[in-house]
């Protein structure tokens, strides 16, 4: 290991904090904080300036300049959104979509992941290792064979002929993290649950699978997340208003001359609203499992 | 295992049993695999060969509905490399790879370094900078196209403000300036991913090492060089390789901010790609591309992890 490595590899760090050796403790303390309230500021503004435009009037949301703060709160734009447009039908799609691909996943990934971690079997090496590759293959190459199939199969513009789109996008990553979940739960319990009688299929079932629980909600909640806000694929295989997923009607709600921008961020609300729940009651298995495996945003 | 020996009079009878011994015993973990591995093999690995190969072929919705798809050799590759278009999305392919990366890893090791410390409130800062990474990314584009408004846009209001533009600019509407404003979005969105990533490695790092350096007077920047860095490395490099992965696949950003345009200035080339396929309907030339991309990836990929590779063995 050498120490040129680093300094070859790493771009120069800016950060405040680092001087904190030359500076004075509470002059430190200060940038510190100044810092990290510009940082939260910048990543959280945009979120919040969502939230603030999806609440105006609709005059107030052209108004110029923009007022930091809503002068009045109206929820008019997320009545216009729900009475109006498919909305309801965006979200059931996205809904449907998302519980299948991510059914599909975990019991597919579930037992693939335990074999690979516990057996040795002719590929038990190679196909972890592959399926971390499968991760890496870009989109758009897949997009092509992926219409191809789907025109020749009659799939185009259904949500079912989605799902396989996503299983390739989902399983090979799935696959990997939940080798690493099963790799980390101790042999003893299994040769516990052994002695005592148990078959191995039984052993995995009623032992292993409980003890493995944190890590499929991880791998569930990536799937569901990365399902519930796919766009690429969508809007390419989806033609119809009426098979639309939520990031779909999003982007469909964009006008070629005027934007309502006001029911554009009521609806970006509700498509985030789950994800950000789901993220903050889940954060701690998720932010394991992602930082443990190491993989993919 | 203890367990083959195990398996003989006190196990209780069911259907699984058949998994004990013989033959059973034998396939049991390609049964557990196999449907998995044929999934994949159907919608990963038929697709990438089947891209790949087609990138050979005149596939286009005429030839398709014909049934007269022909091989044509590299002509589908003569035909991109003869495109003005597709020279100037492969610059800006580096220069939105190039700036990604960069920012992104320089902010990302920044933001961990501040918040790996323990200080009151810590939590709540850490919560906050992950916001960008969590919200879906349609959403988060979307809101900042309405942020980059050429006419009511906060973003133009803010840098009146302060001084910085004397009147409103349309950022996604000019030429010189769709790419960067694009840039700016991705690296928003980027950073706390990789951030996240390096403060799961800080926290690995033993504290007797940080300890020893404080004892040996390193300064801030001595220790973060020698010391801090040197520990992080493998996860700094594996971080470096997903941005990488994940910005040259970034379609959703340049795509529902400005499709490529104006007059591609912001066009790269997985844009350039789709457009060929879902706007020409020229498949083949679209795979041409597709797969230039996808072997300069896995290129570029194998070569970094090569050279870290290289490195540890010093």
């Amino acid at each position: 290991m050498s120490l040129a490595t680093a300094s070859r590899t790493m771009p120069a760090p800016r950060s405040e904090a680092l001087r904190r050796t030359r500076t004075p403790k509470s002059l430190r303390k200060v940038l510190t904080y100044t810092t990290l309230w510009i940082a939260f500021i910048w990543a959280v503004f945009p979120f919040y300036w969502m939230i603030a435009t999806s609440l105006r009037a609709k005059d107030e949301i052209f108004q110029r300049p923009p007022a930091l703060v809503p002068h009045s709160v109206t929820f008019q734009n997320y009545i216009d959104l729900l009475v109006g447009a498919h909305f309801w039908q965006f979200a059931l799609n996205s809904l449907i979509l998302t519980v299948s691909v991510t059914l599909i996943s975990v019991a597919l990934s579930v037992t693939a992941g335990y074999a690979m971690a516990r057996h040795r079997f002719k590929g038990s090496v190679a196909l972890p290792l592959f399926m971390l590759y499968g991760q890496m293959f870009p989109p758009v190459l897949l997009l092509i064979p992926f219409y191809v199939q789907l025109r020749y199969l009659g799939w185009l513009d259904s949500l079912y002929g989605l799902i396989p789109v996503y299983l390739s996008y989902m399983l090979p990553l799935c696959v990997w993290l939940m080798r690493g979940f099963f790799a980390q739960v101790p042999h003893s319990l299994e040769d516990a649950a052994r002695m005592d009688g148990c078959t191995r299929w039984q052993a995995f079932w009623k032992v292993i699978l409980p003890m493995a629980q944190p890590g499929i909600v991880a791998v569930a909640t990536w799937v569901m997340i990365h399902t519930w806000n796919e766009f690429l694929y969508a809007s390419t295989f989806i033609l119809s208003e009426k098979n639309r997923t939520l990031p779909l009607g999003l982007s469909g709600l964009i006008g070629q001359y005027t934007t309502d921008w006001g029911v554009l961020m009521a609806g970006g609300v509700i498509t985030a609203a789950p994800i950000l729940l789901a993220f903050f009651f889940l954060q701690k298995h998720l932010v394991q499992g992602v930082g443990g495996g190491a993989v993919k945003g | 295992m203890t367990a083959r020996t195990l398996n003989a009079p006190g196990l209780r009878r069911t259907w699984s049993s058949i998994f004990e011994t013989g033959l059973g015993a034998r396939i049991y973990p390609y049964l557990m695999v196999l449907p998995a591995v044929i999934i994949v093999l159907g919608v990963v690995v038929y697709p990438v060969i089947s891209g790949v190969v087609s990138s050979f072929y005149d596939v286009t919705l005429r030839t398709l509905n014909n049934g007269t798809v022909t091989f044509v050799g590299m002509r589908n590759f003569q035909r991109v490399f003869a495109d003005p278009v597709f020279v100037k999305a492969s610059v800006n392919t580096l220069i939105w790879v190039v700036l990604n990366v960069v920012a992104q890893l320089g902010l990302g090791l920044a933001l961990a370094l501040l918040l790996h410390r323990a200080m009151p409130g810590i939590g709540f800062f850490r919560s906050g900078i992950l916001v960008p990474w969590v919200v879906p990314s349609v959403v988060a584009v979307l809101t900042w196209r309405w942020m980059y408004d050429p006419s009511v846009g906060i973003v133009n209001e803010m840098l009146m403000k302060l001084g910085i533009i004397s009147d409103y600019h349309p950022w996604l509407g000019d030429t010189a300036t769709s790419l960067y404003a694009v840039t700016v979005e991705s690296i928003w969105k980027g950073t706390p991913f990789v951030m996240l990533l390096l403060l799961a490695a800080l926290q690995l790092v033993p504290r007797s090492i940080l300890e020893a350096a404080s004892m040996d007077g390193a300064s801030g920047w001595r220790k973060l060089w020698y010391v801090i860095l040197p520990q992080i490395r493998v996860s700094f490099a594996i971080a470096a390789v997903l941005t990488f992965i994940l910005t040259v696949n970034n379609f959703n950003a340049i795509w529902l901010m400005t499709e490529g345009g104006p007059l591609n200035s912001s066009e790269i080339l997985f844009t350039l790609a789709y457009k060929y396929g879902f706007q020409r309907f020229d498949l083949g030339m679209a795979s041409a591309v597709a797969t230039m991309l996808f072997v300069g990836l896995v290129i570029a990929t194998t070569l970094y992890l090569k050279l870290i590779q290289a490195r540890e063995g010093d």
